[in-house]
């Protein structure tokens, strides 16, 4: 593999990359950062039948978590039968109560899904995260791959890899097929300092619709309009937004929002508007969430999952504590709330008196935590520098809910540039692959 | 049962004129639980062309836009309620699940938390009396004085200071009740007589709700009207705008509510 031609162009592909603008945005201690994504040529290779396999399990599973989705803010179902306990959701701060009663259009929570997965030594793969509000990093892979293409033909033409470059087809079906009176189809941005401004404009460009700020859009009689440059309204079916749930409407979230739209969510209640995806998923993407994600695969589709979840406990119960408190510094735990890698601490890190602190505080507020078993990551090969070394890395896998659910034969593959570290999250400074699925 | 007339006028005025405005006003009689809205009128001043909403906790709004330059802008609700009517049990306890959970304004602190074990409850004692009983006593511990909290102080924030307005007491005796694990929910609404608009508090029993008045240390009857409830105070917020100009702004309040 190291014998490929195109590992001779990484340089040339990170400049043209950051030459196209493939940057996060990073803002801390109040200024304004902008930091390149480290692309490494070395592909990640998923074989066609490993693939067929992990499609299988990623479409079972966002299929299960829509449904869960449309349960918790209709009948709770789950909730009565006491699949899950209600403390998970009324205490999370991931349940909107504001999307009590509300149907998307074609009962459609979640469009757009990153799963993060890992494999691990065993060579099994083990789900680690569900992203389901704004979930971000197609683009990535997309654009790499076709400067790849450009830089180097020759690979691409030898090896049977499945072409990337139709995630925008896939994204505009998925919209399309929610879209509402056959208005215009936009992506909302919070504009050019948001992290993922890039990709914002990428996909845009790619699928054709506007990409529009929040003082583009109107609500005007129970409907949603684009303001066009003469002044004149335009009807909008569905928003791709990519900004989060609490700063979309400041009548009905945060009333502190600048950038959101008075009165968007009052359409989209109406079933007016398409929201990509629907506010309030939050709830299903949740940390303590996730340890049930397998009882909900049983509980709603009556399988059984065909992707495991990371062996995780949940202090909650009193024999998970058990366990955690026997086996704390085998685990790592990760705070419910937190997100982008924070919150996360392994318990064989701390020392005497911070572990003695976390385990009082875990205790306390047993509910905040989860704990696994740190996977024994299989390590992918980096090229650094002229040498090829192993790192951890990820897979943020992407699920489209069209007519039917669509997995892009791709993903962004994620690792860390530090030989120690298991986070990867690109704030974090890690840096990114592209992901081949052979084709046969 | 009684059938008790209301008018409901808000006006809010503006130091420079307002461009444009969105509104969410969240002010018509609820149409369920022990009451049932007759009829009712509505004006706007400027006019402007309302669409009436639901949330999430089946409170009903009008919402808009004004576009006409303005320095002052008025709504007016009134109209006939049947008060009174018996209350219907909720159909299972996801109904009520949320109404357990801290939230917001209502979440309590330390402060609240001692106050709360001063209370000394029997096991023979129902939620009703134990909630009751927190009324009573916070009716005595508690001054009502206007201007020294605003809407965004919290239930623990108003308890240390001493003293508020309904809307403290209201969140104060919600964060207790959740504290003896009673489905409690905030109520924004209107009272006989003149005034303001008013607040109170609404706890669950098998299934019932049944609501307490902790500023005039009452049960509720049926002289309340229900405008709409909530968690706490910003999910029954009357009066919410987008605002595009307009400078400093003062708004009056008149509610009027009389039986014939």
């Amino acid at each position: 593999m190291y014998d490929l031609d195109l590992l001779e162009h990484t340089d040339t592909v990170n400049e043209l990359l950051a030459r196209y603008g493939v940057k996060f945005g990073i803002y801390k201690n109040n200024t304004f950062k902008e930091q390149l994504f480290p692309f490494d040529t070395v592909p990640r290779i998923i074989e066609a039948d490993e693939f067929d396999f992990l499609e299988k399990g990623l479409k079972q599973r966002v299929v299960a978590l829509n449904l869960f989705l449309k349960d918790i803010y209709s009948e709770k179902k789950i909730v009565k039968d006491k699949v899950i306990p209600e403390d998970f959701i009324f205490a999370s701060s991931g349940y909107l109560a504001q999307c009590e009663g509300v149907t998307p259009p074609k009962d459609i929570y979640s469009h757009i899904s990153g799963i993060d997965l890992v494999q691990g030594k065993d060579k099994s793969w083990y789900i680690l995260e569900d992203n389901l509000r704004v979930p971000s990093g197609a683009s990535y892979p997309m654009i790499a791959r076709e400067i790849c293409r450009r830089s180097s033909p020759d690979t691409f033409s030898d090896l049977h890899i499945e072409d990337n470059r139709n995630y925008a087809k896939l994204l505009r079906r998925t919209m399309d097929n929610v879209c509402v009176d056959g208005g215009h189809t936009v992506i909302l941005t919070p504009g050019r300092y948001n992290a993922a401004y890039f990709e914002h404009s990428y996909l845009a460009e790619k699928t054709g619709a506007h990409l529009v700020n929040g003082s583009e859009l109107i609500v005007q009689d129970d409907k949603l309009y684009y303001r066009n440059y003469d002044g004149s309204l335009e009807r909008v079916g569905a928003v791709y937004r990519r900004i989060s749930d609490e700063y979309l409407d400041p009548l009905n979230f945060n009333p502190e929002s600048v950038i959101g739209i008075p009165h968007i969510y009052d359409v989209f209640r109406k079933g007016n508007v398409a929201l990509l995806n629907a506010p309030g998923n939050g709830i299903a993407d949740d940390k303590g969430i996730y340890y049930f994600v397998p009882k909900m695969i049983r509980y709603y589709l009556g399988e059984e999952p065909i992707l495991n979840n990371a062996p995780t406990y949940l202090p909650f119960y009193e024999e998970d504590m058990k366990y955690v408190l026997e086996h704390f510094d085998d685990l790592v735990l990760k705070d419910v709330a937190e997100a982008g890698g924070y919150g996360v601490v392994f318990g064989n890190s701390m020392t005497k008196q911070e572990k003695k602190d976390f385990i009082e505080l875990l205790k306390s507020e047993p509910r905040r935590f989860i704990a696994q078993e740190v996977i024994d990551f299989l390590d992918i090969e980096i090229l650094d520098g002229n040498e090829i070394v192993p790192r951890k890395a990820d897979l943020r896998a992407f699920v489209l809910m069209a007519d039917e659910p669509l997995v892009w034969k791709s993903g962004l593959t994620r690792f860390s540039r530090n030989p120690d570290s298991f986070i990867v999250n690109s704030s974090q400074g890690g840096g990114f692959k592209d992901t081949w699925v052979l084709s046969h | 049962m009684k059938m008790l007339h209301f008018d409901y006028q808000m006006e809010v005025s503006y130091s420079i004129p307002v461009d444009k405005c969105y509104y969410t006003i969240k002010c018509i009689p609820m149409n369920c639980g022990t009451q049932r809205l007759e009829s009712y009128e509505v004006s706007f001043e400027p006019e402007t062309k309302y669409s009436i909403g639901q949330d999430g906790f089946s409170n009903s709004y009008f919402y808009g836009r004004e576009d006409v330059h303005h320095k002052t802008f008025t709504f007016g609700i009134k109209g006939v309620v049947t008060t009174g009517l018996k209350a219907e049990k909720a159909e299972d306890d996801m109904e009520y699940a949320v109404y357990r959970y801290p939230y917001g304004l209502n979440e309590s602190g330390e402060r609240i938390r001692a106050y709360h074990d001063t209370f000394e409850f029997t096991n023979d004692m129902s939620t009703y009396q134990k909630a009751e009983m927190m009324m009573r006593r916070l009716y005595q511990d508690f001054v009502y004085q206007k201007h020294v909290t605003d809407c965004n102080t919290s239930a623990e924030d108003a308890f240390i200071l001493g003293k508020g307005v309904c809307q403290d007491y209201a969140h104060i005796l919600i964060a207790l009740c959740h504290l003896e694990k009673i489905p409690t929910r905030y109520v924004a609404g209107m009272m006989i007589g003149e005034g303001a608009s008013h607040a109170w508090v609404e706890i669950c029993q098998d299934g019932i709700w049944c609501g307490l008045d902790p500023t005039n240390n009452k049960l509720v009857d049926d002289d309340y009207i229900k405008l709409s409830h909530g968690r706490d105070a910003s999910d029954c917020l009357i009066n919410r705008g987008v605002i595009v100009g307009g400078g400093e702004q003062t708004q009056d309040i008149k509610v009027h509510v009389w039986e014939e």
